[in-house]
């Protein structure tokens, strides 16, 4: 089990990232990067168990609540600046007299070894989304895992 | 063509739920950020009627979220219907908010409470302002998310099993809602109001089966009648209101019932109520696929009325009381909503129309005073059973006026708001000259008298009980229910500003070329 985890979560944490990038003009995108990324903290859980983030070797107290626990304090934090990256990237654009979550998108050329690159608006909203999923997933899994 | 405020509200309750969940740990903080988010909320409902009902040149306002052109994005309409929704909102939601910053224990307000508050109003205004069939239902799920972890909120075994039934029956009502808004996009192909009123007009052209359309649409009533509460789909309005804490009790009660009621006028009578069809029911005029629905309203309003008023009448608690009567005066809306479907004539339905949002009005007014001065009861003696109450009268004449008022205004005496609420219904009966509805109205509102004179009696008349006597209200809860019950006597003595706003927006909701044109969708062929 260990060892599938150790060669399998890094291939699932790339192939998340890469959905996660293409995610405005193909299918993907924060939601299922956001799945997915989480899919890969829940085998580490199955593998090592819920203390992973101790094993690794960061000494933390045991908190007296699982909502305290500082791991947990840290998914609803990831939960909160995702939603207020999502909002707040909806908000921008009427700083420019346009509609709330309008998109827009520059080309950037002459990169090295990608030759170009298009950079979206939508990817920080996306970010958001991507937050909001594994941190809020995350949450759930290990307060409902720890009882 | 940017007009920022049409999304304000949805907007302000957003940075609200975030910069809640980010204050959580300051509960000071948390409680006068939430508390200013709903006053910006208000702001910016005021602003909304302001454009769109009161202004000179007044004119419905669209908006494009994301600046995609409709039919294809998704659309939000802020005409008069939808401002006069929100506007409910708007007092009920600040009130309620008030109300639990006094009402909820500061534990309690650390779960989430603010957060979820923001959110469910969050879910109601985008319910009122869409205009796009799919994202009303997304709205739904958003609203009735956060109103699943209210009614499961203390987290006793009887709210969770309240909980339990309010969740399964909610997500049986969404996949039917799912469905049928799938299966309307597949016929009409879009799912655009505006653009499927527009093309229902003219089903020929689009080649649109209008058999279909009354079949899907039917199973889309089911669903908003049981938002609504409508009997046979009341049965878990009792429990849900019962075990939900109050201030939030009064909003669902107040608000969000009214988003079922707002679904069926909006999609029925603007958009449905395009399609012609041959109707052979006796006693039914017109060619409209509203009158089908007319006898299916009047139906269920005539149970609604009856049952809700009988259950209120048996109930031992306060909040069971005023559970059951809501069920009751949801009925008295629905009345002269399908006298208007059943009728032909364009202006019997928009009088329909005026007296049902007047009686909403009313309603979402009245019950959330009832709702909360039963909240302010709870919290101040222990208790809102029947039995364990009395003399409240003698020893708290501010909180017995409260109720005194709400409970007038919800049998309809003048000059309060409910008086004209039953006078506009009682008019449209008698215009229609439905002898079945009149004397319905006349049971309900003997069966109304009955429950709140017996509330009376009980709970506020006759000698202090011992639990009364050691009691007082907080002054905080106590100021909230007076001024609500100050704006049931204000809008019945200075109604004509809201009878023109009631007006419009009757208006827009049968004006449908005035929507379709407002959408900025042309006639004719073609997406």
């Amino acid at each position: 089990m260990r060892t599938t985890a150790r060669v399998v979560v890094p291939i699932i944490l790339i192939v998340s990232i890469s959905l996660f990038l293409q995610g405005h003009n193909l299918p993907g995108g924060g939601f299922i990067g956001g799945v997915l990324t989480t899919t890969a903290f829940a085998l580490v859980y199955i593998a090592y168990g819920l203390d992973f983030p101790r094993v690794l070797g960061h000494e933390m107290e045991p908190a007296e609540s699982v909502f305290e626990d500082p791991v947990v304090v840290a998914y609803r934090r990831t939960f909160l600046s995702g939603l207020a990256i999502a909002v707040g990237g909806g908000l921008v654009p009427l700083l420019f007299d346009l509609p709330f979550l309008s998109q827009t998108y520059v080309i950037l050329h002459d990169i090295p070894i990608y030759h170009e690159i298009e950079l979206a608006s939508a990817l920080v909203f996306d970010l958001g989304v991507f937050l909001v999923v594994v941190g809020g997933l995350l949450t759930v899994l290990s307060v409902v895992g720890a009882e | 063509m940017t007009d920022q405020f049409v999304v304000a509200p949805m907007l302000v309750a957003l940075v609200s739920i975030v910069l809640t969940l980010g204050t959580r740990r300051r509960l000071g903080t948390q409680i006068a950020l939430s508390v200013a988010g709903a006053l910006a909320y208000a702001g910016t409902v005021l602003a909304i009627v302001w454009r769109v009902v009161f202004s000179p040149g007044a004119s419905p306002v669209t908006y494009q979220l994301g600046g995609w052109p409709a039919p294809f994005g998704i659309t939000l309409v802020a005409d008069a219907l939808s401002a006069f929704m929100l506007s409910m909102v708007a007092v009920v939601g600040l009130a309620a908010l008030v109300f639990s910053v006094s009402y909820m224990t500061p534990d309690e307000q650390r779960v989430f409470y603010h957060p979820l508050f923001h959110c469910l109003l969050l879910g109601v205004s985008g319910a009122f302002l869409t205009g796009d069939l799919f994202n009303l239902f997304v709205w739904f799920e958003v609203m009735l998310l956060s109103s699943y972890v209210f009614v499961a909120f203390y987290g006793r075994k009887k709210h969770t099993r309240a909980a339990l039934w309010y969740v399964v029956l909610n997500l049986v009502g969404s996949v039917v809602m799912l469905v049928a808004i799938g299966g309307l996009y597949s016929i009409t192909g879009t799912l655009n109001m505006a653009d499927m009123a527009r093309r229902l007009a003219d089903p020929a052209a689009f080649g649109i089966r209008v058999e279909a359309v009354v079949g899907l649409s039917a199973l889309l009533f089911a669903v908003f009648a049981l938002k609504a509460g409508l009997v046979p789909f009341q049965f878990w309005v009792p429990a849900a209101y019962r075990a939900a804490p109050l201030p939030v009790t009064a909003l669902l009660a107040g608000v969000t019932k009214k988003v079922g009621l707002y679904a069926i006028v909006r999609l029925y009578f603007t958009v449905f109520g395009a399609t012609r069809l041959s109707v052979s029911i006796p006693g039914v005029g017109g060619d409209s696929l509203l009158a089908f629905y007319g006898v299916v309203l009047f139906c269920l309003a005539t149970a609604s009325v009856l049952v809700g008023g009988l259950g209120a009448l048996a109930a031992d608690e306060l909040e069971g009381v005023f559970a059951y009567s809501s069920i009751s005066q949801i009925g008295f809306i629905v009345v002269p909503l399908a006298i208007g479907a059943a009728s032909a004539r364009p202006a019997i339905q928009h009088l329909a129309i005026l007296a049902a949002l007047v009686y909403a009005l009313n309603h979402a007014l009245a019950k959330s005073t009832l709702f909360m001065a039963a909240g302010t009861v709870r919290s101040a003696i222990g208790t809102s059973r029947l039995r364990n109450l009395g003399g409240i009268a003698s020893h708290s004449p501010a909180l017995a006026g409260v109720f005194f008022v709400a409970a007038l205004s919800l049998v309809g005496i003048p000059p309060l708001t409910g008086f004209f609420g039953k006078l506009l219904v009682f008019d449209v009966a008698l215009r229609a000259e439905s002898a079945f509805g009149l004397a319905l109205l006349l049971g309900g509102t003997g069966l109304t008298i009955a429950y709140t004179t017996r509330v009376w009696n009980r709970a506020f008349w006759g000698e202090a009980s011992p639990a009364v006597a050691a009691s007082s209200p907080a002054r905080v809860q106590l100021v909230v229910v007076v001024a609500l019950a100050a704006c049931i006597v204000a809008v019945g003595v200075g109604f004509d500003p809201v009878y023109r706003f009631a007006d419009a927006a009757a208006t827009a909701a049968t004006d449908r070329g005035a929507y379709i044109d407002a959408v900025g969708l042309t006639g004719g062929a073609g997406a």
